[in-house]
C-alpha cells in the first residue's frame, strides 16, 4: 500500500470543500512570473480563518469538517494522533461559536481555529499518556496552563498528537503506541518527539499544534515536516500540565503552517502563570503587529540587522544538501539587507554530552513519581519494592528505560562531581558564549538538524547515532534562549523532495525580534511552497 | 545568486533555480549514517586513563536504586548500550572547567507564590485516578520487606 501512495498523485478524493486558503497570495506560485501584480495578505491561515468566520464567508462548523474530512482521509497513513474525540463534541464547539459570531459577539483572537496537542501535555477531557503504556487510559483531572488559555481564545482541541514516550527520542518511533510517517515521504520519520504535532501540522490535519521542546523536540520535527516550529524563552511559556522530562530544559513550543501563525499560539499561551514557579513576570510583547503584508516592506526589509551564522554548524557530520541550504538562506538574508558573518562558539560540540548527563538525570528523578500508586497503569505485587519494580518495567519502553539507568548512575553518590556538576559547569560556558555571539550579532543562524529526515528504523538500535542529530538543538536548550525555525529549502528524497530548515536563535525574551525577522524571511521566500506531496492536490484548490 | 542591488523579488528566481537545483541533481544521495559517525567518532574521547576512579555502571545495581525490574535480557541488551552512553559521557573529564560556576538552568526570576493552602477543584478526578482506592486510603501492598 506504501508503493501506491509513493506515486506524485495525492488522494485524489479528497473533498473540495472549501478553498483551503483565502489569500490572494496563494497565486504567487510556479506559474506566475516572479513581480507581485496585487497585494496579497499575509500567508497565515489563523488570519484568514478569523477574516473569513468574522465576513461570514464560511463557518467555523464547515471550516472544522473540512479539516476533519482530510484529518480522516491522511490519518492511516501517518497515524500522528493518539486520541480523536468524538466529531460531535467538536462540532458542538464549532457551532456554539458560530451562534456567537452571528449576534455579534467577540470572538478571540483563536476562534475556530483548530490546535492538535502533544500527548506530554495534560487536558482533562482527553487521555494524555505521555506515549507511554504507563499512562494508557490515564486522565489528568486539569488542563495544561497552555491548553486553557488556547481554548478560552476560542481554540478548538483536535486530538492529542503521537510522541517519543515522556519526550525522549528524536523519531517518534519511541512511542509506545505506533510509529508516525513523514507526510512527505511515508518511509520516513517525522522527526521527534514532537514527529506527531509537526505531522498533523504538514498534512493540515489542523492549522496549528502544540509540542514539547527539552533538547529540539519542536525544532527538528519542524524541519523534518517542512513545517515552522517555535521554542520560546524557558519561563515565556508555563510548563504547569507539561508532564516533566528535564525540569531546567523543558519547554512547551508551537507548529504552524507559517511563521505568524506559530507566533500567534505562542502569544497566546505566553506569560507568568503562578502554577509555574520557573515562569517569568516579563511582558509579553504584542508579536502580532509585525504580522503585515509583504507588500508593505520596504526594499531592504531588514536593513542593519546582524545575522551571525554558526560556522561549527556547517561543517564536518553535516550534510552537503543541508549546508547548501543555509547557505541560500544566507544569501536570501543578504539580498534583505542583512549583514551576514561567521561566528564561532568554541565550546559548541561539548553541548551534546552535557545535555544528556543533564537531561538523563534529571529524567531519572522526573520519572520517579510513575510508581502505580497514585495513577497510571500498576502491577500488583505482594510487596511495595516489587509493585514499584513490576510497574515501571511494564509500563516504561526501553528508550525511557535505558535513560533514567544512566541518569540514576549519573547522580549515584560519589558521581555527582565527574559527571552532574561537570555538565552544568559546561551549560555555563555555553550560555556565556551564546550571550557574548548575540552581543555581536541581532540573531545566529544554523541549521535545524544535521540531515533530513531519517527512514524508519535507520536510527533505532544506536543510541549515539540519534544522540548525534540533535547537535544543532540542544545547545539553546542549555542557554535557554528562544529558536524557530522555519522551512528554507529542499533536498532529494521522496516524492517531491525533503524539506530542510533553517534554525534562528535570538536572545532571552527575543521572540518579539524573531517572529519579525522570520516572517519578513518567510514571506519573500517566494516560489518554495512547502506542502507535502500527500495532500498537494487539495491545497491547490 | 541574485545580485546584491536585486529587489527581494528578484531574488524569488534564485530560489526557484536554487530548489530546482536539488531537485535534479543526482548526487545528493549520500549516506547519512555514515557522515554522523564521522562526527561522533571526532567527538567521544576515551575517558579509560581519567575515569580509573568511576566504577563502570552495573546495571543490576542501578535498576534496583530506579526501581525497574529488569528481565536478565533486558539487562544484557541495555549494559553494552548505557556503557557506550557513559564513555562518551566521559569526556567532559578532559575539559578545564577550573572556576567555572555550575548553572541550575537558564536565567528566571525566583517567583514564588504566597504560602496560602487553595481547594483543589477536581478532587474526585483525582481519586478517580488511583489504581487502587479504598476510601478514603490509598491502597498499597506490604511495606516492608524482610530481606
Amino acid at each position: 500500500m506504501i508503493l501506491t501512495l509513493q506515486t506524485p498523485r495525492p488522494l485524489s478524493r479528497l473533498p473540495r470543500f472549501l478553498p483551503f486558503s483565502t489569500n490572494a497570495s496563494i497565486t504567487l506560485n510556479q506559474s506566475q512570473p516572479a513581480t507581485c501584480t496585487s497585494p496579497p495578505p499575509p500567508h497565515s491561515q489563523i488570519l484568514s480563518t478569523r477574516h473569513s468566520l468574522l465576513s461570514r464567508q464560511f463557518s467555523a462548523a464547515d471550516l472544522l469538517r473540512s479539516h476533519l474530512n482530510r484529518l480522516n482521509l491522511t490519518e492511516p497513513h501517518l497515524r500522528s494522533f493518539l486520541h480523536l474525540p468524538d466529531p460531535s463534541d467538536l462540532l458542538a464547539q464549532a457551532d456554539s461559536l458560530d451562534r456567537r459570531i452571528a449576534a455579534g459577539e467577540d470572538v478571540g483572537p483563536l476562534a475556530g481555529v483548530l490546535v492538535a496537542v502533544k500527548d506530554n501535555i495534560c487536558t482533562a477531557d482527553m487521555p494524555s499518556t505521555g506515549g507511554s503504556r504507563i499512562l494508557e487510559g490515564y486522565r489528568p483531572p486539569f488542563d495544561a496552563t497552555a491548553v486553557k488559555r488556547a481554548k478560552e481564545l476560542g481554540a478548538i482541541v483536535v486530538g492529542k498528537t503521537n510522541l517519543d514516550e515522556f519526550g525522549m527520542g528524536s523519531t517518534t518511533e519511541g512511542s509506545a503506541f505506533q510509529v508516525t510517517a513523514n507526510p512527505w515521504d511515508l518511509s520516513r520519520v517525522p522527526g521527534g518527539s514532537s514527529g506527531g504535532s509537526a505531522a498533523a501540522v504538514s498534512a493540515r490535519q489542523c492549522v496549528v499544534s502544540l509540542g514539547s521542546d527539552t533538547g529540539g523536540s519542536v525544532r527538528q520535527p519542524a524541519s523534518f515536516c517542512g513545517v515552522v516550529g517555535l521554542k520560546p524563552t524557558y519561563g515565556r511559556v508555563s510548563r504547569f500540565g507539561l508532564m516533566a522530562y528535564a525540569s531546567s530544559l523543558d519547554t512547551i513550543g508551537c507548529f504552524g503552517s507559517s511563521v505568524a501563525d506559530a507566533g500567534i499560539l505562542l502569544h497566546a499561551i505566553s506569560g507568568h502563570d503562578r502554577f509555574d514557579a520557573t515562569s517569568s513576570n516579563q511582558d509579553v510583547p504584542n508579536f502580532l503587529s509585525h504580522f503585515v503584508s509583504a507588500s508593505s516592506f520596504e526594499s531592504k526589509p531588514l536593513k542593519g540587522l546582524r545575522v551571525g551564522l554558526i560556522r561549527e554548524t556547517i561543517g564536518d557530520g553535516v550534510d552537503a544538501g543541508v549546508i547548501s541550504a543555509i547557505h541560500s538562506a544566507a544569501s536570501h538574508f543578504e539580498e534583505l539587507g542583512c549583514s551576514v558573518n561567521e561566528v564561532s562558539l568554541p565550546s559548541f560540540s561539548l553541548g551534546l554530552p552535557a545535555y544528556y548527563i543533564l537531561a538523563s538525570s534529571e529524567s531519572s528523578s522526573n520519572l520517579s513519581r510513575y510508581d502505580g500508586i497514585r495513577y497510571g497503569n500498576q502491577v500488583y505485587a505482594d510487596e511495595l519494592d516489587s509493585l514499584y519494580g513490576s510497574s515501571r518495567a511494564n509500563g516504561f519502553g526501553s528508550e525511557v528505560k535505558m535513560r533514567i539507568l544512566m541518569g540514576t548512575y549519573a547522580l549515584s553518590a560519589g558521581y555527582y562531581d565527574a559527571y552532574y556538576k561537570r555538565a552544568q559547569q559546561v551549560r555555563t560556558i555555553i550560555r556565556n558564549s551564546f550571550t557574548e555571539a548575540l552581543n555581536q550579532n541581532d540573531i545566529l543562524i544554523s541549521p535545524a538538524a544535521p540531515s533530513p529526515a531519517y527512514k524508519i528504523g535507520e536510527k533505532k538500535n544506536d543510541p549515539l547515532a540519534m544522540y548525534a542529530g540533535d547537535i544543532m538543538t540542544v545547545n539553546v536548550n542549555l542557554a535557554g534562549l528562544p529558536a524557530l525555525v522555519l522551512p528554507c529549502g529542499f533536498v532529494e528524497g521522496g516524492t517531491a523532495g525533503l524539506p530542510i530548515g533553517l534554525q534562528m536563535i535570538g536572545a532571552a525574551f527575543g521572540e518579539e525580534e524573531l517572529l519579525r525577522v522570520g516572517h519578513i524571511f518567510e514571506q519573500t521566500l517566494e516560489n518554495c511552497r512547502f506542502v507535502p506531496p500527500i495532500i498537494a492536490e487539495d491545497i491547490a484548490s | 545568486m541574485g545580485g546584491v542591488g536585486a529587489m527581494v523579488k528578484g531574488a524569488s528566481y534564485s530560489y526557484a533555480v536554487f530548489c530546482g537545483s536539488f531537485l535534479r541533481s543526482p548526487r545528493l544521495s549520500f549516506s547519512i549514517h555514515n557522515k554522523k559517525k564521522k562526527l561522533l567518532k571526532f567527538r567521544s574521547f576515551s575517558s579509560k586513563s581519567t575515569c580509573s576512579s568511576l566504577q563502570p555502571p552495573d546495571v543490576s545495581r542501578l535498576a534496583k536504586t530506579a526501581q525497574i525490574s529488569l528481565t536478565p535480557d533486558e539487562i544484557e541488551e541495555f549494559a553494552p548500550k548505557i556503557q557506550q552512553v557513559i564513555d562518551w559521557f566521559g569526556q567532559l573529564q578532559d575539559v578545564d572547567l577550573q572556576s567555572v560556576e555550575p548553572s541550575i538552568r537558564a536565567e528566571t526570576e525566583n517567583n514564588l507564590r504566597d504560602n496560602v493552602p487553595e481547594t483543589f477543584d477536581h478532587r474526585d478526578a483525582m481519586i478517580g485516578a488511583v489504581p487502587s482506592y479504598e476510601d478514603p486510603y490509598i491502597k498499597v501492598p506490604r511495606v516492608l520487606s524482610m530481606d
